[in-house]
């Protein structure tokens, strides 16, 4: 395992974030109390990193801090850092892929994915070429597929586009909000294997929000365990990095031990709280 | 066989959302225009006066109607008139939807804008269009200017507030996505919401059209000085000398002209919005061709100017 340098800030880090809608009114809500994590800079490697919690535990609003997007940002106290610095706003640094189909209806799937490059005002051609390239690493043809609408596509395909749309900016930081949540389980396990294929290629640090365990000890190197709502970080945990395709290893003894030890684990920690 | 043929009447007319093939479709319409007509033939049946159901005073017989044909096309200038009352109409209406949109686009985008102006909003929606009529005469004379201003005023408003509302409906997950692909405000809007909602938009504006194409005849049907022409102002002329015939003639010409004008804007909007209403979107890729030497141009003055040291390191990452 590489070492962090010292003189790297961390990638992503959290010191006592809290987020609270409508303070002082009778509908106050917070949303995540007391976030405090540390994701390093790992020279020439990115990390990914798991966020698993019940449904309405803050998990998105830990990713939506990250990414800058409002209401979420600002936090309400606490200091949110991305490679030293307190965010401020979004950009294509920390791109997003969104658990909802948000292709843009309008835009073919070439023009959806080039869409950050036209943003930079990058000549045509160059991004077709490059668009061309991202659709072929995805997965998809680039031939019959580049010129399809996105409502002629299915979901998987659709989420296919939405992830190189994003991976095409080369951001520092990804963030994934259950992408894979609304697929069937085959195709699930297909984009499993395909995103830890082109993860390792792009050297991001991958922020990935799942409620399913399986997902989570197949794709990640580390776990975050939250709480019920207001959600906070409850355990962080090691686990190692997938090493065969999603079908095979999550059969394995060794990964199914796992699972349910996570399981425990969490219902353990369900009750204490 | 005979209740078979009861259980098929029933299952196809009496069974919620039978599918009907186009051509069905069409038959049964051509059914209701040839029954109506049969109707208008038999109440207006006779040849003295007292022998008809339906006096020709109040209703002529078709062939008396469609007798005047000749006379309406040639004595009146159908074609001339039919014309005239369509530029009031487009002008009116372009006018209308070249300050509306805009301003519609800009509230749906920044609600404090619209806060701001939805008093103004609700008094033109709701402002009684016979009594702006005589007001537009005041402000802009007699001609043409008072009734192209006329239809402004009476559509301006509903295309702010189906603009704003388009934009409003178009989901803030599209924004989140943009941003997050590192898009500037301006471009979001440009390039995400305003395409997005174009569709909804358009549909609604094809609408109001149909009901401006009926407020001009009230605007034409208002004589001053010595103006002339247009659909509505010719209906007056009739009335007066008991033309009975021409005014039927002109009741039919009227929705022939509108479902023209109607499926021919329909056609637009299948041609511009490929991905609502499928189709290979003629006009779409006709708007991009037009708009790629625009889009080098920005990208020669944009690409190069923002593209300083720490672009040209992102440029470098993303080969």
């Amino acid at each position: 395992m590489s070492q962090p340098s010292p003189a790297r800030p961390h990638v992503v880090e959290f010191r006592n974030v809290v987020k609270t809608y409508n303070a002082g009114k009778a509908e106050e809500f917070t949303a995540i109390r007391d976030v405090s994590f540390a994701v390093e800079d790992l020279v020439d490697k990115g990390e990914f990193v798991c966020v698993l919690g019940p449904s309405g535990c803050g998990k998105s609003t830990i990713l939506r801090l990250i990414a800058g997007l409002e209401p979420q940002h600002p936090a309400t106290s606490g200091e949110v850092l991305v490679l030293g610095q307190p965010v401020v706003g979004s950009g294509s640094d920390r791109g997003m892929v969104f658990q909802d189909y948000t292709s843009f209806d309008h835009r073919t799937v070439l023009e959806n994915v080039t869409f950050g490059l036209e943003c930079l005002h990058m000549p045509r051609t160059q991004r077709d070429e490059l668009g061309r390239e991202w659709i072929h690493k995805m997965g998809l043809n680039v031939t019959t597929d580049a010129h399809k609408y996105p409502h002629e596509l299915s979901g998987g395909m659709r989420q296919r586009v939405a992830i190189a749309r994003t991976l095409i900016l080369k951001p520092r930081i990804i963030l994934m909000d259950e992408p894979f949540g609304a697929l069937d389980p085959l195709t699930r396990l297909n984009m499993q294997d395909l995103l830890v294929k082109l993860w390792k290629d792009v050297q991001a640090t991958v922020f990935f929000i799942t409620h399913s365990i399986e997902e989570a000890v197949f794709l990640g190197d580390r776990v975050y365990l939250m709480s019920n709502s207001p959600g906070t970080i409850l355990e962080e945990l090691r686990i190692e990095p997938a090493s065969s395709p999603a079908h095979e290893m999550q059969r394995q003894p060794k990964f199914l031990e796992a699972v349910y030890d996570i399981r425990d684990k969490i219902m353990k920690l369900e009750s204490k709280t | 066989m005979n209740s078979s043929f009861l259980d098929r009447l029933r299952r196809d007319w009496l069974t919620l959302r039978q599918p009907t093939t186009r051509l069905q479709a069409i038959g049964l319409g051509m059914t209701c225009v040839l029954l109506s007509l049969a109707g208008w033939w038999f109440l207006t049946l006779g040849t003295v006066a007292e022998s008809r159901i339906v006096g020709p005073l109040t209703l002529p017989s078709p062939a008396e109607t469609f007798g005047q044909f000749s006379n309406l096309w040639n004595e009146f200038a159908l074609t001339r008139n039919v014309l005239v009352t369509l530029r009031r109409v487009s002008i009116g209406f372009a006018l209308a939807l070249a300050v509306g949109i805009p301003i519609g686009v800009a509230a749906g985008c920044f609600p404090r804008i619209h806060a701001f102006l939805s008093p103004l909003i609700m008094l033109g929606r709701n402002v009684p269009l016979a009594a702006v009529l005589p007001l537009m005469i005041f402000v802009f004379g007699a001609g043409e200017k008072n009734k192209v201003m006329f239809i402004f005023v009476a559509s301006v408003a509903f295309v702010i507030s189906d603009a704003a509302r388009a934009i409003m409906d178009v989901s803030a997950r599209y924004i989140d996505t943009a941003y997050t692909l590192g898009a500037s405000r301006w471009q979001t809007i440009t390039k995400v919401l305003l395409p997005l909602a174009a569709p909804t938009i358009f549909s609604a504006c094809r609408q109001m059209f149909g009901l401006a194409f009926g407020y001009i005849m009230l605007a034409e049907s208002i004589k001053i000085a010595d103006e002339v022409g247009g659909l509505g102002y010719q209906i007056q002329i009739f009335q007066r000398r008991g033309f009975r015939e021409h005014i039927y003639l002109i009741i039919l010409v009227i929705p022939i002209v509108a479902l023209v004008i109607d499926q021919t804007l329909a056609w637009v909007q299948r041609q511009l919005f490929p991905h609502v209403y499928g189709g290979d979107g003629v006009l779409r890729t006709l708007v991009r061709v037009v708009l790629i030497p625009w889009e080098h141009l920005k990208s020669l003055v944009f690409y190069r100017k923002t593209s300083g040291l720490p672009l040209a390191a992102t440029e470098e990452r993303l080969k």
